[in-house]
């Protein structure tokens, strides 16, 4: 049976590249790796250094001040929905701890037809590769992991080499780069969708690294995490007290290396005796497409996702039900 | 469902979300869903579980074929099962997800965009592996609809539907999506010699007990083959007019009833060769049947017996109770020595008698007993005088409780044992007789034929025995009676004979365990949820028993030998008269005089034979000498009706007018005599 993603594009799953590491002949007993017993949790279920919350001035676009806007009633026009999942485990360690990680990146656009879900040109996107620090695990070494034709990620490819380590950075760059994969994949779909198809896409998260996509009329990002808030005095009050059903006025994002993008809050849920992030999400369009009637269509469309609810996920009253599924049809696949 | 077609027209590797492997179109298209195991619901070799697309026509019943991909033995297995139960779920983790979902609305599920994702998943049981061995849990899969060459592989009735020597008797016709296939029994398993009888079971009156057995006798003579001889059979009408227009055609057959007659070769018509017999009434003047209508009398034969016939039966009539040993060395007696022989006895009686009905049995009891008197005897011959009493008592009562049926003259009319039919059906009605005269004509009819069926001069090689309320005949539970007995008896040793026993009830569970078990074929119609809960039905899965509670007319799951699991069927209305029809379409006749049943009897014999004729002829015998010549005489069939039967009348010399003769008037007195008045 072959699957629909052949081992050069989805790689190898995680226990078929154990499999192929213990078959593969070491060549000498002075090689520095060694393989783990059995694989470990995933990292990403580990807690990882996180970036502290922080407020954030941005432009506004839509008034001089942030204020809130009513949207109206919901409306259903997303026709389709893209995430992405990943997963990765440390499969092989160096003698000073170095960190060989397997990373499993997925991603999937899921289109509505008859308000049901179906995988969108047929296939996800998968890629499967090692993550390591190739400085820090020898050249014999690497060698020996090529043998095994998996694909190998640098995780210094974009820091400097020589700095020693901890080996806890060390898995926090192998994440690091597994998640930068991920991303590729959701942005070359996202690209791909906004190339072919003439309708909304929900992307979960900000487009404005998306590439062509952030350009794009028919690309519409959800944020749902805060840990940076685009207000700041007075507009942070606007923003945590909107009601269900409301949004905030719009504003720009900047960013040196990302495309800039028309934004604003929008209440999903009623929050009232909740924390203030309950069913708060972040709206972000394409700048050039923006404008105050297309904020508040954008707004029903998302709001128009409440239904049906993404419990049991944590995120439930962020999450639309669309990229729920994205996400269990990914790990059902890939076993993440 | 659209788009899916359309991603497998364009050959493209993805049918569905789930569909990963590369696959032809037209494959993919044909696929119904894919086997899934997991530990906590895994496959064994007896079940196996998949899951199917919303829209698919699988239901409880569904017959399918898995083709695996592994090869075993450098071959790839192929799995036959059936649908036993189904399962339907969302994502939800718990109902108050979905509350919350809907802001406890309800009514609030118009704007959700999104369906939620849903499963159809579905548990089957195994019909069958190819290859058979090893057996092996069934391994993962692509599930398909069975075709009618699956269908024949799946119940195994590929052993038996061999072209030129088959065994096939189609009970009916399997349907799921566009299969549309017929379900043989095999004849050899149906009436034997390999298994034999089948049992019926149905709540009443939703046309599945009756109904099933006129179709499926009809499917029996159309397709039993010649080669495994003849077959008849015996039907038991207990209840109103059931079985009593076999002979007729349907009142309403529809289009659909005919395409299935079609399909399964049966031909659409009624019974060609019917024969009804019914005891009299109590008054003895017409046959106790609601087949009594003029029209149909052609056919209609008196069913009734004598001393001789009812003697080899007593024990029937007589419980333990009433017939101790010593009683039982008297009854045998009087079958061995008295019954059908000359006996004297001059100590004690008067004459020499030969006893051949139950009024030549009363008198020689009655001439016995006085003797004893006279003598002051208080034992003949061993037996105590209150043995004597009490047996002439029960014996001399039965003609009393089975009036109609046992005459007291030895006039025998009887089913044609020696010359049965092959493809005829002798119906005997005993719907309104009581229950003794049934029991008793059950046991003597059933024990006749086995006798005949033993010594192979029946007429024909096979008998089917129809019987309704069996719960009443052989209960699981009360008395040990001589019918219950004897039923056990056809039903483990009666496949040897060609005696075959078709019974129906509507209470399988009330049934005796070895009669229902020695059943080789079982077919259940709708059946009561109460009777659904015991024990006997523990091994269906509670989808196949919701569905057994809610069966449409016309069809039933169906036990057969070759079968390894029960499979749905649907079969088409009888081409017979229903009763409640025949009854309006045939009503019945009026009550009659004595002069009209006679005559109405006579005349099945002889056409000219009316009721003037009649009237004259039995104007100066009494009612009981009148029966006696009628039955005499349609025991006889003479060539010459009118003639035997005025022969079986007592000689009176007819009143006539005597001569008027001139009177000779007194002598007067002389006018001159002077002592004159």
């Amino acid at each position: 049976m072959a699957s629909t993603y052949d081992a050069a594009e989805g790689g190898t799953s995680i226990r078929e590249a154990l499999r192929a590491l213990r078959n593969a002949p070491i060549p000498s007993d002075e090689m520095r790796l060694s393989i783990v017993e059995s694989a470990g949790p995933a990292l990403e279920l580990t807690p990882a250094d996180a970036t502290p919350p922080r407020l954030e001035a941005a432009a506004s676009i839509e008034g001089d001040l942030l204020s809130v806007r009513s949207v109206g009633e919901p409306v259903a026009a997303f026709a389709a929905f893209l995430d992405g999942i990943q997963a990765s485990q440390v499969i092989l360690r160096g003698r000073a701890g170095a960190p060989v990680v397997h990373g499993t990146v997925a991603a999937v656009v899921r289109r509505r037809s008859d308000r049901i879900l179906h995988v969108w040109r047929g296939a996800p996107r998968i890629a499967r590769a090692l993550y390591a620090p190739v400085s820090l695990i020898g050249t014999r070494e690497l060698e020996w992991l090529r043998s095994t034709r998996m694909e190998i990620v640098d995780t210094f490819a974009d820091c400097d080499a020589a700095l020693a380590r901890h080996p806890m950075e060390l898995l926090a760059l192998a994440r690091t780069a597994v998640q930068r994969r991920r991303e590729e994949l959701e942005i070359a779909l996202a690209e791909s969708w906004c190339a072919s198809e003439a309708e909304p896409l929900f992307v979960d998260g900000g487009i404005s690294g998306a590439g062509r996509a952030s350009q794009s009329m028919f690309a519409v990002g959800v944020v749902k995490s805060h840990r940076t808030l685009y207000a700041t005095g007075g507009s942070l009050t606007v923003v945590t007290g909107l009601e269900a059903g409301a949004r905030t006025t719009s504003f720009e994002i900047r960013s040196p290396r990302r495309t800039t993008v028309a934004s604003w809050y929008l209440r999903l849920r009623d929050a009232r005796g909740r924390d203030p992030f309950f069913g708060l999400v972040r709206v972000e369009i394409a700048r050039e497409s923006w404008s105050a009637e297309r904020a508040d269509e954008v707004s029903r469309w998302v709001l128009a996702e409440r239904a049906p609810v993404s419990l049991p996920d944590k995120r439930w009253s962020t999450m639309a039900y669309g990229i729920r599924d994205c996400e269990e049809y990914l790990r059902a696949l890939v076993g993440a | 469902m659209e788009d899916r077609k359309r991603k497998a027209d364009d050959g493209s590797n993805f049918s569905t979300g789930s569909s990963v492997f590369h696959l032809p179109s037209s494959i993919v298209l044909s696929i119904l869903g894919r086997v899934v195991a997991t530990e906590r619901k895994p496959n064994t070799p007896h079940e196996f579980h998949f899951w199917t697309a919303l829209d698919s026509p699988v239901g409880i019943g569904t017959i399918v074929r898995v083709e695996s991909a592994q090869p075993v033995n450098g071959v790839l297995p192929v799995v036959y099962g059936v649908v036993v139960e189904g399962f339907g779920y969302t994502d939800v983790e718990t109902p108050l997800h979905e509350v919350l979902g809907y802001d406890g609305e309800p009514g609030g599920d118009a704007g959700a965009p999104t369906r939620r994702t849903e499963i159809r998943l579905y548990s089957a049981a195994v019909l069958r592996h190819v290859p058979e061995e090893p057996l092996q849990p069934v391994s993962m899969g692509t599930v398909h609809l069975a075709s009618d060459e699956d269908v024949a592989v799946a119940l195994r009735m590929d052993a038996y539907l061999t072209p030129g020597s088959s065994t096939g008797i189609p009970v009916g016709l399997y349907r799921s999506g566009a299969t549309s296939s017929p379900v043989w029994l095999d004849a050899d398993f149906l009436l034997g010699p390999e298994a034999a009888h089948l049992n019926i079971s149905g709540v009443s009156g939703l046309a599945t007990k009756t109904s099933a057995v006129e179709w499926l006798l009809a499917s029996i003579f159309a397709h039993f083959p010649a080669k495994k001889g003849r077959v008849a059979a015996v039907c038991f009408n207990v209840k109103g007019p059931d079985l009593c227009f076999l002979d007729q055609p349907a009142a309403k057959l529809d289009d659909a009833d005919r395409a299935l007659y079609d399909r399964l070769g049966v031909p659409a018509e009624p019974f060609k060769d019917v024969e009804y017999y019914a005891p009299y009434t109590a008054k003895g003047y017409a046959l106790n049947t609601l087949r009594s209508n003029d029209a149909l009398a052609h056919n209609v034969k008196p069913l009734t017996w004598g001393l001789r016939e009812v003697l080899q039966y007593a024990e029937v009539l007589l419980n333990k109770d009433d017939v101790d040993a010593k009683a039982d060395a008297l009854i045998d007696f009087i079958k061995e020595r008295v019954v059908d022989q000359e006996f004297s006895d001059p100590k004690y009686l008067t004459a020499v008698h030969r006893v051949q009905s139950f009024g030549e049995l009363e008198r020689w009891f009655r001439d016995l007993l006085t003797g004893m008197e006279k003598q002051n005897a208080e034992s003949w011959r061993t037996h105590h005088v209150a043995t004597i009493r009490k047996v002439r008592n029960r014996l001399t009562n039965i003609s009393t409780r089975c009036r109609g049926l046992v005459t007291d003259d030895g006039t025998v009319s009887d089913l044609p044992f020696g010359q049965f039919r092959d493809r005829a059906v002798y119906v005997v009605d005993v719907a309104n007789v009581e229950a003794d005269a049934q029991d008793l004509i059950f046991s003597r009819i059933v024990s006749t034929l086995r006798e005949h069926l033993e010594k192979r001069d029946l007429g024909v090689e096979h008998v089917i025995v129809f019987v309704d309320e069996l719960n009443k005949y052989a209960p699981s539970d009360g008395p040990d009676t001589y019918v219950r007995a004897m039923l056990l008896d056809i039903a483990e040793r009666g496949r040897y004979l060609g005696l075959v026993l078709f019974a129906a009830q509507q209470f399988r569970s009330q049934v005796h365990r070895r009669v229902v078990g020695n059943s080789g074929t079982a077919l259940f119609g709708r059946m009561d949820p109460d009777e659904l809960a015991t024990p006997g039905y523990a091994t269906l899965s509670p989808a196949t028993r919701t569905k057994l509670s809610t069966l449409e007319k016309g069809q039933l799951m169906v036990r057969h030998p070759h079968f390894s699991q029960p499979v749905f069927v649907r079969f088409p209305r009888p081409a017979v008269l229903s009763g409640r029809e025949g009854v309006e379409r045939f009503p019945q006749a009026v009550e009659q005089t004595l002069d009209e049943a006679v005559t109405r009897a006579l005349r099945t014999l002889d056409r000219t034979v009316t009721l003037e004729w009649v009237k004259d002829s039995i104007a100066l015998a009494d009612e009981e000498e009148v029966l006696r010549a009628r039955n005499r005489t349609i025991q006889a069939k003479p060539d010459d009706v009118k003639a035997f039967f005025r022969g079986q009348l007592k000689r009176r010399v007819r009143a006539e007018p005597v001569d008027a003769k001139p009177r000779t008037p007194l002598k007067t007195a002389p006018t001159d005599d002077p002592y004159g008045f």
